[in-house]
């Protein structure tokens, strides 16, 4: 055993232990931490964009002579109009380019990304049948993805009652989403396990030195 | 109260308590479990392998702290990875709060090579083998702007060095001489890499996210979209395992060594889903 000797590593440790302590019941400990945490993220995120995004990216070139920074900065700066509610209105001039400005960047790409390419992966292709790198399997897989999609897709159809072929094909459906639903269960338990692996290795290791 | 109704109301202390059992136990005692790589980790980890001598490795270590234990083994496996076959490395984040972890695992990684390396052609040196970019906002500026030209879309790296200036940034100067990007994280970036950076430019693009992410990645692997995908710890020590086996890089595996806690815990887990389920289908069975 070899206790770390850093406060820093202590005072995160204890902070942990105060966060976890929650699991027991609600104490004042817990709270404590909680306040602690959000008053550091919102400080530190605070001063790390002040440090890295205002001064560098806006304010030292502006103030060496990039003039047309000033539009950005304006245009910026109107997000606080919202404060004001007389002129709350010039808020909407900021919002509507940087919608603007994602729209029409996003929309093309992830149309060509995520609805063509998938469209794409669920038909019967040799490409496809390849893909799963099952063999001869592969077949059988890309059928199910493709009775998936279609059944999936049938279930949220909901302009017609879901009676006969309809009804039989979105049951199929609810089968699949069921289990997609259960998939991403188990990964997301995987995922908070993982954490709270991490979090015992940083109090185990860092910390108290039992593991190495 | 009778077996039954506790069965379904057992304490979610006594719960929390056994988690937390079979978690520490495995990690105070040890023992790597030895995982057999899925398909889409070993496809990554043969992208990575067959990057050509004359393009680079992009490392997009876009993890934040509150994923670190999931994502970090990935960038430390994937470091050691490139670096023992003496890859082009340049690593990046697309956003700010994600620059010190990148930092964190590049410096360990380059010191677990440099330690051992006995002459200068050995160790692995800034500039000449890799790159450290830092980070330039918003995400989709790199993502477009290096297609054309990476120098301009970072005029200096992370440590104010100019990029022009630097050897490997002659060699490597847009997505023509990129093997392959591998994006780490746990949020939606990979697919906007696939959206911007592969659509317009063609470049392959590998994964590694957290497991939460796993089931909406998949179909991106299947598609051929992403080249191949790392999911959660599980997938780091399926990475890890590989760069071992294959390269006899035996350092610290954080991954691997977490993943007798990871099995039993989800075994703990089952058995209490298991005996609620009992509990709740008796119970009603009584009514």
């Amino acid at each position: 055993m070899n206790i770390s000797t850093d406060p820093w590593v202590w005072i995160a440790a204890i902070l942990s232990l105060a966060i976890f302590s929650f699991l027991y019941k609600e104490n004042p400990f817990y709270r404590i931490a909680e306040h602690i945490f959000l008053g550091v993220a919102n400080g530190y995120l605070v001063t790390f964009y002040w440090h890295n995004i205002l001064v560098p990216v806006l304010f030292r070139p502006l103030f060496a002579g990039r003039l047309i920074l000033i539009l950005s900065f304006t245009i910026g700066i109107l997000y606080f109009t919202r404060f004001i509610p007389r002129i709350s209105w010039l808020v909407r001039i900021p919002i509507g380019i940087y919608i603007g400005y994602y729209t029409g960047a996003y929309i093309p790409a992830v149309i060509q990304a995520s609805i063509i390419k998938q469209i794409q992966g669920t038909t019967l292709t040799g490409a496809n049948f390849a893909s799963w790198h099952a063999g001869s399997w592969g077949i059988l897989w890309s059928v199910i993805v493709l009775i998936g999609v279609l059944c999936t897709l049938s279930y949220f159809y909901f302009s017609r009652e879901h009676k006969g072929v309809l009804g039989v094909t979105a049951k199929i459906g609810i089968v699949f989403v069921m289990i997609g639903f259960g998939a991403a269960f188990g990964y997301t338990v995987m995922a908070r396990v993982s954490l709270l692996i991490g979090k015992f290795q940083f109090l185990l290791g860092d910390w108290l030195g039992i593991i190495h | 109260m009778k077996l039954i109704d506790r069965m379904t109301r057992i304490d979610r202390r006594i719960i929390y308590f056994i988690l937390a059992l079979v978690v520490i136990l495995p990690l105070v005692f040890p023992t790597v479990l030895k995982v057999k790589p899925m398909a889409p980790v070993e496809a990554l980890y043969e992208a990575v392998d067959k990057i050509p001598a004359d393009k680079a490795l992009i490392l997009d270590c876009s993890y934040a702290p509150q994923i670190k234990p999931e994502v970090e083994p990935m960038a430390v496996a994937v470091l050691r990875h490139a670096f023992a076959r003496r890859k082009k490395v340049l690593v990046l984040v697309l956003y700010v709060q994600m620059l010190g972890l990148a930092q964190k695992a590049l410096t360990q990684v380059t010191g677990e090579f440099n330690v051992k390396a006995e002459t200068y052609e050995d160790s692995i040196i800034y500039g000449r083998d890799y790159v450290f970019l830092g980070w330039t906002p918003p995400p989709l500026i790199p993502m477009l702007g290096m297609g054309e030209s990476i120098t301009a879309v970072y005029p200096a790296d992370y440590y104010g060095n100019q990029t022009d200036t630097l050897e490997l940034m002659q060699q490597i100067r847009n997505y023509n001489n990129v093997g392959i990007l591998v994006c780490l994280s746990g949020s939606a970036i990979p697919k906007s890499w696939v959206a911007y950076a592969q659509n317009r430019f063609g470049v392959a693009v590998g994964v590694g996210c957290t497991a939460v992410s796993g089931a909406d990645f998949y179909p991106y692997y299947q598609t051929g979209q992403f080249t191949g995908l790392m999911v959660g710890m599980k997938g780091a020590a399926e990475y890890e395992e590989l760069v071992e086996e294959n390269l006899k890089v035996a350092e610290k595996r954080m991954a691997s060594e977490a993943m007798l806690s990871l099995t039993y815990a989800h075994v703990i887990i089952m058995i209490f889903i298991i005996i609620g389920n009992i509990g709740f289908f008796f119970q009603r069975r009584r009514k």
